[in-house]
């Protein structure tokens, strides 16, 4: 997997899927999900002003509340790289995986400001900044399986083998 | 093993399974709904294979957006018709209601059996003693496919209830105070197992009030069992039930709960009663028995939404819905109602919501500046009738019924 680099966004604690991604926009077409990415929360523009790569680093239990995949999609259509939270959800940390969306386990709120830029491995769980490294919790060899395979579609291909088929 | 894991190992053909081992269960039901369904027919056609692995054995009900709201909302209906008609799946497309109670009236399963489902409250279904999942699109298209589902077994937190509800004190009450307890991400990853004297006493309505609500703690499971007591779990906590009091979950957060008394007389303008957590015949009966012969406060919206067609059409037999609407309050359709901010009943910055649904978060219903309070069917009924919060079980707040 490559290396992202982007621009950091910081969030708190708990941000719900709701401020993810409102119930209202859930009907949306999935390729307009992107515009409505954190209109729920208190960052109302950031769909506007994130870039491809940027990375959002937030605090504990990011994306809990509903199942909705919505959330995720938003994000990755938004353009963001990767989440690197102190803990996520587990239907959202398993969403993000499913559909090829890296996310990293580890509070780094306090080393980063808005907008500084840092990059992440995530097959090594690393993450830079200048000359520091930081140390994320290590992805499961299932999540890590799932990302290698492009998300869990790509892998459910694989092990069916359809690709071969098709 | 405790008998969630002896479930899992059996789902999973294994003799024996340990927290944290990464295993492959089949399950029994897949099961998606209107706004989670369309992603994962997206993602299913990306498979590119010809069925599913059992079209019995797949579920689609349309209830988050029904009647559509919006043309959007309409089309993602018949993302779903169409799959059904080309799969030869099952779908519940007229307003029967919200799909965990959908399942639990028309799919019979058996004791321990898993069903996974595209809708965060899918764990109601441990409420008879199914084990339920909640999970996202991609992973239903997945399942929907292969007829399985890849889990890390987890730990067991075992909540060993003893004793009865005191008078006015109901499932939700208890639910609230576990939350309060454990927080909205306490028992993350982890499955909630409920043993002891105290569940034989909770009708199956309450054991599916307490199971829908194991999410809003992170859990994956959130299970009632036969057994008194359980082996092999990672800690046991002890609640006697005539200990639980009557709580709120204030805004902004379903953990953040406190005793109706110390929000007594806070007004309110909208009170929402329904829900995969309590929408079902007992609740809708604790609606009816507070509201009889009464009328709702001049100052209050109120909706009443039941679960299912099923509890609506039982609502009709009893003369709760004449009750109901005698006392000023709408009844809609079967359905997911304004739970989560999509349709029927939004609240505006000045509102201030009681809902007997399952969640608070910013925006849930509306405006992020609105506040929803959480609250068992009969805080939030006498609420509707004074317009300001009373303790259900003060005569004052109409105790006497």
């Amino acid at each position: 997997m490559d290396i992202i680099k982007g621009r950091v966004w910081i969030f708190q604690d708990n941000v719900d899927t709701d401020q993810i991604l409102p119930g209202y926009a859930m009907a949306e077409p999935f390729n307009e999900l992107g515009k409505y990415a954190m209109k729920g929360s208190e960052k109302v523009d950031f769909a506007k002003r994130v870039r491809v790569g940027d990375i959002i680093v937030a605090g504990k239990n990011f994306g809990c509340g509903s199942s909705r995949e919505q959330a995720p999609v938003a994000l990755k259509e938004a353009g963001v790289g990767s989440v690197i939270a102190a803990s996520f959800a587990r239907i959202f940390r398993r969403n993000a995986i499913n559909i090829g969306m890296p996310v990293l386990e580890v509070d780094l709120r306090e080393h980063f400001n808005e907008g500084d830029t840092i990059s992440v491995d995530i097959a090594k769980g690393l993450i830079f900044k200048d000359n520091t490294t930081f140390y994320a919790a290590p992805l499961s060899k299932n999540a890590l399986a799932t990302l290698e395979a492009g998300g869990l579609i790509e892998r459910v291909r694989k092990e069916l083998g359809v690709e071969k088929r098709w | 093993m405790n008998i969630i894991e002896k479930h899992l190992a059996k789902a999973a053909d294994l003799e024996k399974v340990s927290v944290g081992e990464d295993i492959r269960c089949k399950v029994r039901l897949v099961v998606a709904h209107d706004v989670t369904g369309p992603m994962a027919v997206e993602q299913f056609a990306k498979i590119k294979i010809e069925e599913v692995f059992d079209p019995q054995r797949v579920v689609m009900v349309i209830d988050h957006i029904y009647p559509a709201s919006t043309v959007q909302a309409r089309n993602m209906h018949w993302i779903l018709k169409d799959f059904t008609k080309r799969y030869g799946t099952i779908l519940y497309e007229h307003g029967q209601g919200v799909v965990h109670q959908i399942i639990s009236e028309n799919h019979a399963q058996n004791y321990g059996d898993i069903i996974i489902g595209a809708d965060s409250h899918t764990c109601t279904a441990g409420g008879y003693g199914v084990i339920g999942i909640g999970v996202g699109s991609t992973e239903v298209a997945a399942a929907m496919a292969t007829g399985t589902i890849d889990l890390e077994v987890p730990e067991v937190v075992e909540v060993n209830l003893t004793g009865s509800f005191k008078p006015f004190v109901t499932a939700k009450d208890l639910v609230l105070t576990l939350i309060g307890r454990f927080g909205t991400d306490g028992l993350t990853d982890k499955a909630i197992l409920f043993t002891g004297p105290g569940v034989r006493g909770l009708s199956k309505d309450e054991r599916m009030t307490v199971s829908n609500m194991g999410i809003e703690m992170g859990a994956m499971i959130s299970f009632f069992a036969d057994e008194d007591k359980d082996e092999g779990v990672a800690q046991t906590v002890a609640i006697e039930l005539s200990e639980i009091i009557p709580v709120v979950a204030c805004p902004y957060s379903p953990a953040n709960i406190k005793p109706v008394q110390e929000v007594a007389g806070t007004e309110v303008t909208q009170v929402v009663a329904g829900s995969c957590t309590n929408g079902r015949l007992s609740d809708m009966k604790a609606i009816a028995e507070v509201l009889r012969g009464k009328h709702i406060h001049p100052d209050v919206n109120m909706i009443v939404i039941p679960a299912s067609a099923r509890v609506y059409e039982e609502m009709e037999k009893h003369d709760y819905c004449k009750v109901i609407r005698d006392a000023g309050a709408v009844l809609l359709n079967p359905g997911c109602g304004p739970c989560f901010g999509a349709h029927q009943g939004l609240a505006a910055d000045r509102d201030v919501v009681v809902s007997t649904t399952n969640r608070n978060f910013p925006g849930r219903m509306g405006s992020r500046e609105a506040k929803i309070y959480l609250a068992s069917p009969v805080t939030a009924a006498k609420a509707a009738v004074h317009g300001r919060f009373v303790d259900p079980r003060e005569p004052s707040g109409g105790g006497e019924n």
